[in-house]
């Protein structure tokens, strides 16, 4: 496979906070164009980190992180040519959509990222309403994102990194906090986008739903170590894997 | 690797039992006042902040709201070096009437102006000046006795009444210039202008950065408040227990506070922030920005030069 095609590479990622709570041990797995993958595992098992860490957010404090066959380091975001085209082409939906949101308006909010990375003002404005229309959140227009519900919040947060139209999101517990109507919504979308051939990482919990979203899973057990990586067929149908990480118990139907 | 299965609840949480509550019903004590006032002060600078942080949303935004937020900024500079070189309360009394005049004829909200500016200055600078009335500070003559002191009566001077005065007006003038600025200018054109006025990239996000923050922070306090409410049963024996509320309140903000920042950081930086603002509107200067501009300068001119007059 060319090597185009992989869009991250990982290779023996290790992470830790402060230097004593261990987030991620000896992580490795590459990341195809178009692949869509599923991250699970126990609470506090990892998943938000590395979503961070493939969004060149936090950097691996051990081991080798590449993206488009580029390094991806501290180093190489600092060049603004290739944080620009990087935040361009990856998206991520933060699991707190509280720290997501911070402009004065929701309007201003979605514009953000597209402003930033240089698109013109009339497109900005147009892809801005486009996206309002599509979640059907017009009626928040000029509202301040603070001061919305935590679903509101959530589908805000989820407007402005969807107008940026990314070709890899990662997404961190989307649906959490949705109520069951735009839950639904969601996840048609997310299987729309993995067919429009977008690469899609979810970080989830709901196993009901991961066998429509994803082909691929990852899961990492409470040592902070990939546990398995393989199909999420072959994973739902094989059940002791959930159960050795802890996402599910013997009696759970 | 076996598997953990969730331990069991304890027996008393999945019995029947009726919850942990007083005997008999109390009666309805009153709120604890340092959790109220951490609850309300968070909410009135959220709402002060929010309330008008005004894009120009109506028909037709006053006048105010149309000049360029780079002229506003220049102007403000010009105008606050003017009060500050002011000597005289008059004059000062005359500025300030002036400043609600032009929130007034600006098209903004004068009774909110004005209750913004008398509601933080009296609170910063009357405390720290009331001792400077006082004739052991300020000597001259005594408008109001207090008590005598070798024979000599000591008081309030006059004196000293009008150096406090002037510093009130001064202050009282100088926040109602900013407030008429931001007031009337949507943060993050304020912020972008700025920048294009050359203010270094780190400040600009800086000061992003702490008032994007400033927000979640105040939600984490909301949300403190009524957590704890939420578990408190019965509101007794409030003053000991809230005072160590408050400390382990203060304490988790800040622990809070450097987390929230860091991530609010990520986010924007997840979406291309390299500490350049951008904005949906462009900036244009127009005919009504070199007017704003040149009265402002002009302005400045007449009060200090007038003031000059009046010593
Ligand atoms: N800012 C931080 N400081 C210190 N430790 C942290 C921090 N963030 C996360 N951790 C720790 O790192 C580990 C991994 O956290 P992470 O948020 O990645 O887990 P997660 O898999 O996303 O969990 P969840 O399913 O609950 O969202 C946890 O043990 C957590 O306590
Ligand atoms: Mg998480």
């Amino acid at each position: 496979m060319a090597d185009t095609e992989i869009v991250f590479h990982a290779k023996g990622l290790g992470y830790t906070y402060l230097d004593r709570y261990p987030a991620l041990d000896d992580v490795s797995f590459q990341i195809r164009r178009g692949e869509r993958i599923a991250l699970l595992g126990a609470n506090g098992s990892g998943k938000s980190t590395l979503l961070k860490i493939l969004d060149g957010l936090v950097f691996p404090t051990s081991g080798e992180l590449s993206a488009y066959g580029q390094p991806l380091t501290e180093e190489s975001l600092a060049d603004p040519a290739v944080n620009a085209r990087f935040r361009s082409r990856v998206g991520i939906v933060f699991q707190n959509s509280d720290v997501q949101v911070f402009s004065a308006t929701v309007r201003e909010e979605i514009a953000f990222g597209c402003l930033q990375l240089g698109l013109s003002a009339a497109e900005t404005a147009a892809r801005t309403a486009d996206v309002l229309d599509m979640l059907e959140i017009e009626d928040l227009t000029d509202r301040t994102p603070f001061l919305l519900s935590g679903g509101q919040k959530k589908k805000v947060a989820l407007a402005s990194v969807l107008v940026m139209n990314p070709e890899v999101i990662l997404f961190d517990e989307p649906t959490a906090a949705l109520d069951p109507r735009t839950q639904h919504w969601l996840i048609d979308l997310i299987a729309q986008l993995g067919e429009a051939g977008k690469t899609v990482v979810l970080a989830t919990h709901d196993l009901h739903t991961l066998a429509d979203l994803t082909d691929r899973a990852i899961i990492f057990g409470e040592n902070h170590r990939v546990l398995a990586d393989t199909q999420t067929r072959a994973i739902l149908a094989d059940r002791s894997q959930l159960i050795a990480a802890n996402l599910i118990h013997d009696h759970e139907v | 690797m076996t598997a953990r299965v969730l331990k069991p609840a304890p027996a008393w949480l999945v019995s029947s039992e009726q919850p942990i509550g007083p005997g008999r019903v109390g009666r309805r004590k009153r709120a604890a006042f340092l959790e109220k006032t951490l609850g309300d002060g968070a909410e009135v600078v959220r709402r002060a902040m929010y309330a008008e942080s005004a894009d120009p949303r109506g028909d037709r935004p006053g006048v105010l709201f149309r000049i360029d937020p780079r002229i506003k900024l220049v102007a403000l500079v010009v105008l606050l070096l003017g009060v500050a070189l002011v000597h005289t309360p008059v004059t000062l009394a005359v500025v300030y009437l002036g400043l609600v005049l032009l929130a007034w004829a600006g098209g903004v909200s004068v009774g909110a102006f004005v209750t913004r500016v008398w509601l933080f200055v009296p609170l910063f600078t009357a405390v720290a000046l009331a001792p400077a009335t006082l004739s052991v500070i300020t000597p001259g003559e005594v408008l109001v006795p207090l008590w005598t002191w070798h024979g000599a009566q000591e008081g309030i001077t006059s004196q000293g009444l009008t150096s406090a005065g002037l510093v009130i007006l001064r202050v009282a003038c100088s926040v109602s210039l900013v407030l008429l600025v931001t007031i009337s200018t949507s943060w993050n054109r304020l912020l972008a202008a700025l920048g294009a006025l050359g203010v270094p990239r780190i400040f600009v996000m800086v000061i992003a950065m702490a008032y994007r923050y400033l927000f979640v922070l105040l939600g984490s306090v909301l949300d403190m408040v009524l957590a704890r409410k939420a578990r408190t049963v019965q509101p007794v024996a409030h003053t000991a227990g809230d005072r160590r509320f408050v400390g382990a309140a203060v304490g988790t903000l800040l622990g809070r506070a450097g987390h929230l920042s860091e991530e609010v950081h990520q986010a924007m930086t997840a979406r291309g922030y390299a500490g350049q603002h951008h904005t949906l509107t462009g900036f244009r200067a127009s005919g009504l920005d070199l007017l704003a501009l040149a009265a402002s300068l002009m302005v400045a001119v007449v009060i200090v030069g007038g003031d000059h007059l009046l010593r």
